[in-house]
């Protein structure tokens, strides 16, 4: 590529006849950048003045933003270590460009050859203002200034056509996630990165000592002093900020923090922001892939990831990072000293189903679903949030221990019925119901399949005689309480039966045990039941014909990095068909983060357009590998589709093929 | 406003209710309890009369064993703002009179300008405490209240009547209201609720020695015996809605 740039380059200089230069005698390196021979005095001390000017314009705009930052509330849990998985990051996702190219083909490779130009022009710009101060330190006839220079050539090229790409998407052709709002600034921006490039490379074309050369020079110099103090008040801010960003990540995927002491309740006002959430929202750089995927806005919610980093970062500019001020409103008595929220709604932050693709996506390191589930951990746990769902939710974990608000006794009565051993140590592993596949009555047909699955294969398992929620529900709508309180109860019961190894069916579960738990102890090791299948495949019945298509869980997916487990189960159970996004890109079922257990949301119903999406693979059977994906599809497919295709777990795909004799020997359901 | 709810703690709903071995109460071992759920009706009443006001205090009430510690400690969680544990052991033996005799010794120091109750408990669901107390502090009552309003120095209440009847009453205070169910929407405990309640106060007091032997006292008590009468009705989809008619006139007689 470099090649065939600088054959281009060498091409023009021919056509255009002129020479830049009297020694273009090196063979393979003829072109060779003309600089201002001579600086008089006054024309260097313009030069400092100019720099200084900008550098101050720079800091004296980016000098408060860093304050704000750094005066923000400490991260409790934050740790360098181990800084293996952080080096990799920053290697990985800021140097190689590896998901800016990733998710967004095109316009991350014209983002990333723009940031590979401005690493090679580092030392271009830095002999380019020393040149003019009499300092230049890569005299361009040498051979290293040679070869460098041309290197930089073709950099400059790339990223000339680059922007002059990126200015096109953004002015003409207008994607909508980077909203509807133009950004004039961004267009200046684009334009002088373009005037950078281009007097660099005209400087190949112009006579060594000649008025145009000096031209060139100061319109070079100029685009960037001007360049440099718009940086911190436009998303450009993310050129300084994003790398440092990336670095300092929390470890581990929508990682929600602990709260610290006894006045933490989560984030409430301004005073709670922490270093690292202020450090995001000032590095988002409003691309709008967080909205692009996500269910909420995508749909027609009031949320949009984007504006709350952006409403963060507003709240930051004008209250500050100590304020009492609320960051979300619409508490239960709104007084002088609780005025309305300006920024951030708290309508918004209830809408997010915590299915993480914002936080997948973005490629500046900003961590949305912790900063969501803290802005719902802030009106929850002080009692703002008002919400008669929520409140029932919350209510019926206090007081039944599970989400659907039923009699444990329910609970009982099935065990009972299906004669799942109870666990007593003997068995390998526990099977742990969770509420779906304790009470509702397609999560129990779910279980009891699974239960049938394990049976087949010689495992021995039991439940738990007693067994509550894990929390999920309210550890994602920020109800601290109930969430410590489940999570503390379940660490007992596994330690009183003295359980080793979990398997479940529901990946919400299994994240909230292997994670979330771990604020107060560490839970026994637990598997979703898509690993244990798989481990087990070969041993599998073999089944074929069905093309089934797999919707990935957000919980399995992106949450737990599971993606192939569940796929080996299926292709075992038929042929597996891929949905138009799946993976990592997976389309949100609705269900999650509370949300299942709410009120009707607003706008499209978010399991209708995946169900749509299931549907129009033309595959017969929809495969779920989580019960509240399955539950939410259950209507939904109905809704979307004349003739909708069958709704299977993959414990219920490889339970079918099971013989009835081993079912009856299993002791299976009816 | 001074506002005191006088609480009970009872069995949780879905407990497994075992006899006691003398036949004349629940086996108390291995229950888990809870606050009665009308009390907690009247509890978030309590609350947003105080909310509305913009002052006044609200103190929970409750007579019992030590467990009935956590109950009170989720009210002051809930946003009471003291609480008042009357030590009583076996609150069983005393009938309604014995109880209230207690509730108003504890009481009446506080000289409250209005007490809530729930409008009957859970276990017992005899409706009469609140009634008995409001006569032995000499206040008047009203009971099954809906919806309690401030009307200048006095109240106006909802009755809930029967057959979807209400009646308005304006009252004076002091007064003592038994709040119906349902009326108000509850609220959940906080993690700061739960916070703030480690600081608040909880008086423990001894009951005073009841002046009067219980006139009423549990012969047996017993569960519910099962029996099973399902009929199944045959025929034609217009001859089991005319059967149907029919046993819902004169069996049930609701139509």
């Amino acid at each position: 590529m470099v090649a065939g740039v600088l054959r281009v380059a060498v091409e023009a200089r021919q056509i255009t006849g002129t020479s830049p230069s009297p020694d273009i005698s090196a063979p393979g390196i003829p072109a060779i950048l003309a600089e201002p021979a001579h600086f008089s005095r006054p024309e260097s001390a313009l030069l400092v003045l100019c720099v200084l000017l900008s550098a101050g314009l720079f800091f004296w705009r980016f000098g408060p933003i860093l304050r704000r930052i750094l005066r923000s509330k400490k991260d409790a849990d934050f740790s360098l270590s181990p800084i293996g998985p952080r080096a990799w990051e920053f290697f990985w996702e800021v140097l190689c460009q590896a998901k800016v190219i990733r998710q967004r083909p095109l316009p991350g490779l014209a983002h990333a050859f723009v940031f590979w130009g401005f690493l090679a022009f580092a030392l271009v710009s830095l002999n380019h203002m020393a040149t003019g101060l009499g300092l230049g330190f890569l005299p361009p006839e040498s051979l290293v200034g040679r070869f460098y220079f041309l290197f930089a050539a073709a950099w400059a090229l790339l990223v000339a056509v680059s922007i002059a790409g990126l200015f096109f998407r953004r002015f003409f052709a207008r994607p909508i996630w980077l909203g509807s709002k133009v950004s004039y600034e961004s267009g200046f921006i684009a334009f002088l990165i373009f005037m950078l490039m281009v007097t660099y490379l005209g400087a190949f074309f112009v006579p060594g000592d000649s008025d145009a050369v000096k031209a060139l020079w100061w319109m070079h110099t100029l685009a960037l002093l001007v360049f440099l103090p718009l940086i911190p008040h436009t998303k450009h801010l993310h050129l300084v900020l994003s790398p440092v960003t990336v670095f300092l990540k929390r470890d581990g995927f929508s990682k929600i923090p602990p709260l610290a002491g006894d006045e933490d309740f989560g984030l409430v006002a301004g005073k709670d922001l922490t270093q690292l959430i202020s450090l995001q929202a000032y590095s988002c750089v409003e691309c709008g892939r967080c909205t692009e995927h996500c269910p909420a806005a995508t749909t027609g919610k009031v949320l949009n990831p984007k504006e709350i980093a952006l409403g963060v970062r507003s709240y930051l500019n004008e209250f500050g990072p100590t304020s009492d001020v609320a960051l979300l409103t619409e508490a239960r008595i709104p007084s002088p000293d609780n005025p309305p929220a300006k920024y951030l709604s708290m309508e918004a932050a209830f809408e997010c189903t915590t299915c993480g693709s914002c936080e997948f996506q973005c490629p500046v390191g900003v961590q949305h679903v912790p900063l969501i589930v803290g802005l719902r951990r802030g009106a929850t746990n002080t009692g703002a949030w008002e919400d008669s769902y929520g409140t029932k939710l919350f209510l019926a974990l206090e007081k039944n221990g599970n989400a659907l608000g039923l009699s444990a006794m329910e609970r009982d009565k099935f065990i009972q019925k299906q004669q799942f051993p109870v666990f007593d140590g003997t068995q390998e592993y526990c099977l742990w119901l969770g509420c779906m596949g304790g009470y509702d009555p397609k999560g129990r047909e779910i279980i009891a399949d699974f239960a049938r699955v394990m049976q087949y294969l010689g495992t021995t398992f039991g439940v738990l005689k007693k067994e509550k929620c894990t929390g999920d529900p309210a550890r994602r709508l920020g109800n601290d309480l109930v969430f410590q309180t489940l999570a503390e109860h379940g660490l007992k019961a596994f330690e009183t039966a003295k359980v080793q190894k979990i398997v479940a069916i529901c990946p919400h579960c299994v994240r909230t045990i292997a994670n979330d738990w771990r604020e107060f102890g560490i839970a026994p090791e637990i598997e979703h039941h898509s690993e244990f299948m798989a481990r087990h495949k070969d041993r599998l019945p073999k089944q074929s014909g069905e093309s089934i298509v797999y919707h990935d869980p957000c919980y399995l997916g992106r949450y737990q990095d599971v993606y192939e487990e569940p796929r080996a189960v299926i292709a075992q159970a038929g042929t597996l068909v891929e949905a138009p996004r799946s993976h990592e890109r997976s389309f949100c079922c609705g269900a999650g983060g509370g949300l299942t257990f709410l009120g009707e949301e607003k706008g499209d119903r978010v399991s209708y357009v995946r169900a749509k999406e299931l549907v129009s693979t033309g595959a017969q059977v929809v495969g779920t590998a989580c019960p509240f994906c399955n539950t939410m599809f259950r209507d939904a497919l109905t809704a979307v589709s004349e003739t909708p295709p069958q709704l299977l777990d993959i414990a219920q795909l490889t339970a079918r093929a099971i013989p009835a004799s081993q079912k009856e020997a299993a002791g299976g359901v009816e | 406003m001074k506002i005191v709810v006088a609480i009970k703690q009872v069995p949780e709903r879905d407990a497994q209710i075992r006899i006691a071995a003398d036949g004349k109460w629940i086996d108390e071992s291995d229950l888990s309890y809870t606050i009665n759920e009308p009390d907690a009706y009247a509890l978030e009443e309590a609350l947003r009369l105080k909310e509305k006001n913009g002052a006044g205090e609200v103190i929970v009430v409750c007579a019992g064993p030590e467990r009935v510690q956590s109950t009170l400690r989720e009210a002051l969680a809930k946003g009471a703002d003291r609480a008042i544990h009357i030590e009583a052991d076996d609150l069983a033996a005393l009938d309604t009179l014995g109880v209230a005799q207690v509730l108003a010794d504890a009481i009446r120091g506080e000289s409250p300008d209005l007490i809530l109750t729930g409008l009957q408990s859970d276990d017992l669901g005899l409706g009469q405490t609140g009634v008995v107390l409001a006569e032995l502090l000499g206040i008047p009552h009203a009971t099954i209240i809906m919806q309690v309003e401030v009307a200048g120095a006095g109240l106006k209440v909802k009755r809930e009547l029967e057959d979807g009847w209400f009646q308005h009453v304006e009252m004076p205070l002091p007064a003592l209201l038994t709040i119906q169910s349902g009326g108000n929407k509850l609220r959940y405990a906080t993690l700061m609720g739960i916070k703030k309640a480690k600081t608040k106060e909880l008086k423990t007091v001894p009951a005073a020695a009841s002046s009067s032997t219980p006139t009423i006292t549990l012969e047996r008590v017993y569960l519910p015996e099962k029996q099973k009468k399902t009929e199944m009705l045959t025929g034609s989809p217009d001859e089991v809605a005319a059967k149907i008619v029919d046993k819902l006139k004169f069996e049930v007689r609701v139509i």
